[in-house]
């Protein structure tokens, strides 16, 4: 029997960008606190990677329902298709948890002179901000409020939301734009719990584009030191944080948590 | 402060707003003779320290203004036409032709031909890649040899549908045909003027971004135009960042009387922000589009500001 504090009960958990990097390692988290008939929702681009991944989950967790949903968020079908893979579970649950992880870098090879191309930046905006709107509004929206029930919706953030980097134009204005949408979410909604939760400097591919390919020296530099002296986190390190910080349900909603504040 | 007793007392004030311009203007011209500074107005005054003393002109720049054809940009481009050198070409870019050659034409009335101001009109739509291309184009077409400033107000905004909350945004089409407008154009635009107009010595460049209490701050209903000025602030920051030599500034007007504010009035679905937007009209708390303008141009004359700076009128 799952005691509260350290697990979130019946639940349906929808992860975006599960197929590695931070969402992966966060579903591999995440599962051992999901009591029995609870359902992981795996949301990414690669089928292939995902389904690797509901192979290693259903190996450790036989009691969770898995299902993938292969999708391109930067589009109305790959947003349907997240919410057409919630339709039918269990609608007994005590939990509802979305995480919005899915993101991309964008070019950091370049400066703000030269996003001339406004399909370019529309492109972006769509899956690191578009998308992360209309699944959280198709999600809420298929999984009501109801007594008895906590939803949660996290938004994975960063100081980059909060602190402009020469060479980040797209990222930076994502994430603050995101940070925003949650916290007006967060005002209107008042029953429900909205974390916007910044991770830290993650060893991931997302680090690794970061460190060979920002245009600024001096930026490109730090990331670089960052990872030469160990001093970038492990998913897990950061998730342990996230995981306390949502199972003791304290933080104000609508709040930016960052994993060094905590 | 000013009540109104009645809609009709409002539409007669309101139409004088033109006069009011006029009048504006006219103490503008006035003030480059030091002599006809001690007449102060009667009529208007509130008017009386709005514009400075001791005009520090903008130079002979390439001033271009999007969303100038109503609310705020038309007010900016009367203002700045005061502030411009001769031979300055001053752009204004919107989607209505008919509304900047009518804009023109007032300039132009209230000038006489005393500041040879060349005003070119673009009819653009900047939620489009074509509109943004377009107003860069026009830029482009500016003959850049004898100007000294290029300045840039990042104006054209829309509100958004208010009157519905985030879990109604299910549609992804909507949300991306929004910041189209309110993030990616204002940021292709800016890219495309200072890569038309790149890092010389004597050429200043100025980017201003009106910006909004709503770049920092939640409002119910408001999801979409709180998500684009945050976006845009922070856009700004990091162009402020690379490029030390461009004047960034994001300028939160105040809350001004305009459509868009009629629009907030009417139309936003939280009803307390509703009632607060009424009261705000009804009691005269409203800023006129001139009242805020008037520390938008003392800011670039002082042009003291932080680079990438969020400055919001009340603080000014």
């Amino acid at each position: 029997m799952m005691s509260s504090a350290s697990g979130f009960g019946k639940a349906l958990v929808i992860i975006t960008g599960a197929s590695k990097g931070f969402g992966r390692a966060l579903a591999l988290s995440i599962a051992p606190r999901l009591a029995a008939g609870s359902a992981l929702i795996l949301a990414a681009r690669s089928d292939d990677l995902l389904q690797q991944l509901k192979a290693d989950l259903s190996r450790a967790h036989p009691a969770l329902t898995l299902r993938c949903a292969a999708a391109d968020l930067s589009c109305q079908a790959g947003v349907e298709s997240v919410i057409a893979a919630i339709t039918h579970s269990d609608p007994d649950i005590e939990h509802l948890l979305l995480f919005n992880n899915a993101a991309s870098l964008g070019d950091v090879s370049r400066f703000c002179g030269d996003f001339t191309d406004v399909d370019e930046v529309n492109s972006y905006l769509s899956l690191n901000v578009s998308s992360a709107l209309c699944v959280t509004a198709g999600v809420l929206r298929a999984v009501p409020r109801r007594s008895g029930l906590t939803r949660v919706v996290v938004n994975i953030s960063s100081l980059c939301a909060l602190r402009p980097f020469p060479s980040w134009v797209l990222y930076c204005s994502g994430k603050a734009a995101r940070d925003m949408m949650f916290r007006v979410l967060a005002e209107e909604e008042p029953e429900l719990r909205v974390l916007n939760y910044a991770p830290g400097p993650l060893d991931t591919d997302m680090q690794r584009q970061a460190r060979s390919s920002s245009a600024d020296d001096a930026l490109r530099s730090s990331f670089s030191v960052m990872h030469a002296q160990g001093q970038l986190l492990t998913c897990d390190q950061s998730i342990s944080k996230l995981m306390q910080v949502l199972l003791e349900d304290k933080y104000t909603s609508g709040a930016h948590l960052d994993f060094y504040d905590l | 402060m000013i009540f109104f007793d009645s809609v009709h007392e409002m539409h007669s004030f309101l139409s004088e707003s033109l006069d009011i311009k006029r009048h504006t203007l006219l103490r503008c011209i006035n003030t480059q003779h030091p002599a006809s500074l001690k007449a102060a107005s009667p009529q208007h005054p509130n008017m009386e320290n709005e514009i400075s003393p001791e005009p520090r002109d903008l130079g002979r720049a390439l001033c271009i203004i999007t969303g100038a054809s109503k609310g705020f940009g038309r007010t900016l481009a009367f203002q700045l036409s005061c502030l411009l050198k001769p031979r300055s070409v001053l752009m204004l870019v919107a989607r209505s032709a008919e509304q900047l050659n009518q804009l023109k034409e007032d300039i132009i009335t209230l000038y006489g031909g005393q500041n040879k101001l060349d005003i070119r009109c673009v009819q653009a739509d900047l939620e489009k890649k074509e509109g943004v291309e377009k107003t860069v184009q026009a830029a482009k077409e500016t003959s850049v040899s004898e100007l000294d400033h290029i300045l840039l107000i990042n104006n054209a905004a829309s509100l958004g549908d208010v009157s519905r909350f985030a879990l109604t945004f299910t549609d992804p089409a909507e949300v991306n045909r929004y910041l189209s407008l309110n993030v990616s154009g204002a940021l292709s635009l800016t890219a495309g003027v200072l890569q038309a107009f790149p890092h010389r010595l004597s050429l200043r460049r100025s980017v201003v971004n009106i910006s909004s209490l709503c770049a920092l701050k939640p409002f119910p209903s408001w999801v979409l135009y709180c998500t684009g000025k945050a976006a845009r602030d922070m856009m700004f920051r990091v162009l402020a960042e690379e490029e030390p030599d461009v004047r960034v500034l994001s300028y939160a007007p105040g809350p001004l009387d305009t459509d868009m504010q009629l629009q907030a009035r009417r139309f936003s679905g939280d009803l307390q922000l509703r009632r607060s937007f009424s009261s705000m009209f009804s009691e005269g708390q409203l800023l006129s589009c001139e009242t805020s303008g008037a520390k938008l141009m003392k800011l670039l004359q002082d042009n003291d500001f932080q680079s990438g700076a969020h400055l919001d009128f009340y603080e000014l």
